[in-house]
């Protein structure tokens, strides 16, 4: 084995002991990275399904037209030929009031609430789809625009103000995140900064005799950052086991509310490269941890 | 260094913590290869200081010391470990790691720099036979006598092969007859071309070895008296 390498395998060893013979403060700055990452992956992970909402949302979303009560047949089908020309539409879909009628009870589950009424007070509908791109608030203005005094309209209904809205509360949600995980990044960083001092006084002997037999000033600091890395991926292997018990714990029941609000959702975990880049930034917290506490001091 | 230059020269070397106070005054002194010296002196004469200067814990506030060719007082904080890996030091409180077993206490002058486990192991066996100490090598330190204690700290202090072996006071925590086994096992490197200063009290160590004596006092060599020549050791 390469001197290098043993050097390397020492160091190691070293740091594994370190943690070892100081178990309460080890255990206090891996609880402490998990306790962090926890609260900052849960808050990336509901973010990023939100987002993904959105998404999926955005990608459903429709324009309807709403007709005058009593626009004939060769009418509707004139009005759906010129709203498929406008601009941003994909294709237009017409709806009868019979077919409304039968989409309404399959939603109802019934047709129990409309059993009081002589006739069938949903209207005749054009079920206008956009492409991709003009799946936004510009293109949506535009398109009612040009849609407006069209003869047989009565309305035009669309779930963009939703999603605007819906959209700026994740955006919220996302600066927030991002806040809050600086606070407490930053309050992790000097936790683990602090246990790693203590470990530095806690072994002052061993650092004086290490110094006297002629170690260098990295041979004597390489085991005390990564004993903090080694201690920041504990945390975060310890935090993306706890958000994943989370996640299989309360998954049923968001799921069921989220259809009932949206029809379907899908919420998804972290991704293989997103649980290691949690796992890592709890390895990179340790790292800069350590090193806050190694900066200035001349050992 | 040059063949033939003492691997310790001190020219005019002060030291001082405090203005106007010295710990050592214009010290000038050499002492050559393979050659054994007594520091002596009361306490606070300076022989402490003087050996801590000696293994760059200390720089002098005036004055050259070269250490093996090295001008300490130029040396910078990066250039310290590759000295001390040059120089054995060992101290009268032995500082042994007490979680450690005798052999990695021993292992840790070659840890430092990355010798492979197998030749670590097969050096510091050897290095801990010569000391008799081989049968407690997976022993630790606070389950060995004194004597035994300070010969593990010889043991680290000699098994890097160091040019040049620096003792303060290693037998003023023993015994008379564990004092005499420490010494005779420090004059053996000395006979084996390291050079050893040993700084102590015990006059009677100095009368027995024979050996050059610089009596310090005040901080100033008072008296440099050479070796008689037949001592123990010799």
């Amino acid at each position: 084995m390469s001197r290098v390498w043993m050097l390397i395998l020492i160091a190691l060893s070293n740091a594994v002991r370190g943690i070892r013979n100081a178990t309460a403060t080890s255990a206090l700055a891996i609880m402490t990275i998990a306790v962090v990452l926890m609260l900052v992956g849960s808050a990336s992970l509901l973010v990023r399904n939100m987002g993904g909402i959105i998404e999926e949302v955005g990608s459903n979303l429709q324009v309807t037209a709403f007709l005058d009560e009593g626009l004939s047949e060769n009418d509707q089908r004139d009005l759906a030929t010129r709203v498929a020309a406008a601009p941003g539409v994909e294709r237009v879909v017409r709806v009868g009031k019979e077919e409304a009628l039968e989409r309404f009870e399959r939603l109802a589950g019934g047709a129990e609430l409309l059993t009081g009424l002589e006739s069938n007070p949903l209207p005749a509908s054009l079920e206008i789809h956009l492409f991709p791109d003009s799946r936004n608030a510009e293109a949506i203005g535009i398109l009612e625009d040009a849609l407006d005094g069209l003869p047989g309209i009565d309305d035009l209904s669309h779930g963009e103000e939703w999603i605007e809205g819906y959209a700026r509360a994740v955006s919220l949600i996302q600066g927030g995140a991002t806040g809050i995980s600086i606070v407490l990044g930053f309050a992790a960083l000097l936790i683990v900064a602090n246990t790693i001092r203590l470990a530095v006084y806690a072994r002052k002997d061993e650092l004086d005799i290490l110094a006297l037999v002629g170690a260098s000033r990295t041979f004597v600091r390489v085991p005390f950052l990564l004993e903090g890395t080694i201690q920041g991926l504990f945390g975060g292997v310890i935090a993306l086991l706890l958000i994943l018990g989370a996640y299989e714990l309360f998954l049923p029941q968001v799921s069921s509310g989220l259809e009932v609000l949206m029809g379907r959702a899908e919420l998804r975990f972290f991704t293989t490269a997103e649980a290691l880049r949690l796992v890592g930034s709890g390895g990179a917290l340790g790292f800069f941890g350590s090193l806050t506490a190694l900066v200035g001091w001349r050992g | 260094m040059a063949a033939g230059e003492a691997p310790v020269r001190m020219y005019h070397v002060s030291k001082s913590y405090m203005a106007g106070q010295y710990a050592l005054y214009d010290v000038s002194l050499e002492v050559g290869r393979g050659e054994f010296v007594f520091l002596t002196g009361s306490s606070g004469a300076g022989k402490t200081t003087l050996l801590e200067l000696i293994f760059a814990a200390e720089q002098p506030s005036e004055g050259q010391i070269l250490v093996l060719g090295r001008n300490v007082a130029r040396l910078g904080a990066a250039a310290v470990p590759a000295l001390r890996r040059r120089v054995g030091v060992v101290f009268q409180d032995f500082k042994l790691l007490e979680d450690r077993t005798v052999e990695e206490n021993v292992r840790l002058a070659l840890d430092v720099i990355g010798t492979p486990r197998r030749e670590a192991r097969s050096r510091v066996f050897a290095m801990l036979k010569s000391v008799g100490l081989q049968h407690r090598r997976f022993h630790h330190p606070l389950s060995l006598s004194g004597g035994e204690q300070q010969r593990v700290a010889l043991a680290r202090a000699l098994v890097n092969e160091p040019e040049i072996l620096l003792a303060d006071e290693p037998t003023g925590n023993l015994d008379p007859e564990l004092t005499i086994e420490i010494m005779d096992l420090i004059a053996s490197a000395a006979m084996r071309g390291t050079t050893v200063m040993v700084a102590t009290h015990d006059h009677s160590l100095i009368d027995r070895y024979g050996k050059r004596m610089l009596r310090l006092e005040g901080g100033r060599v008072a008296e440099d008296v050479p070796a008689a020549g037949a001592g123990i050791g010799s």
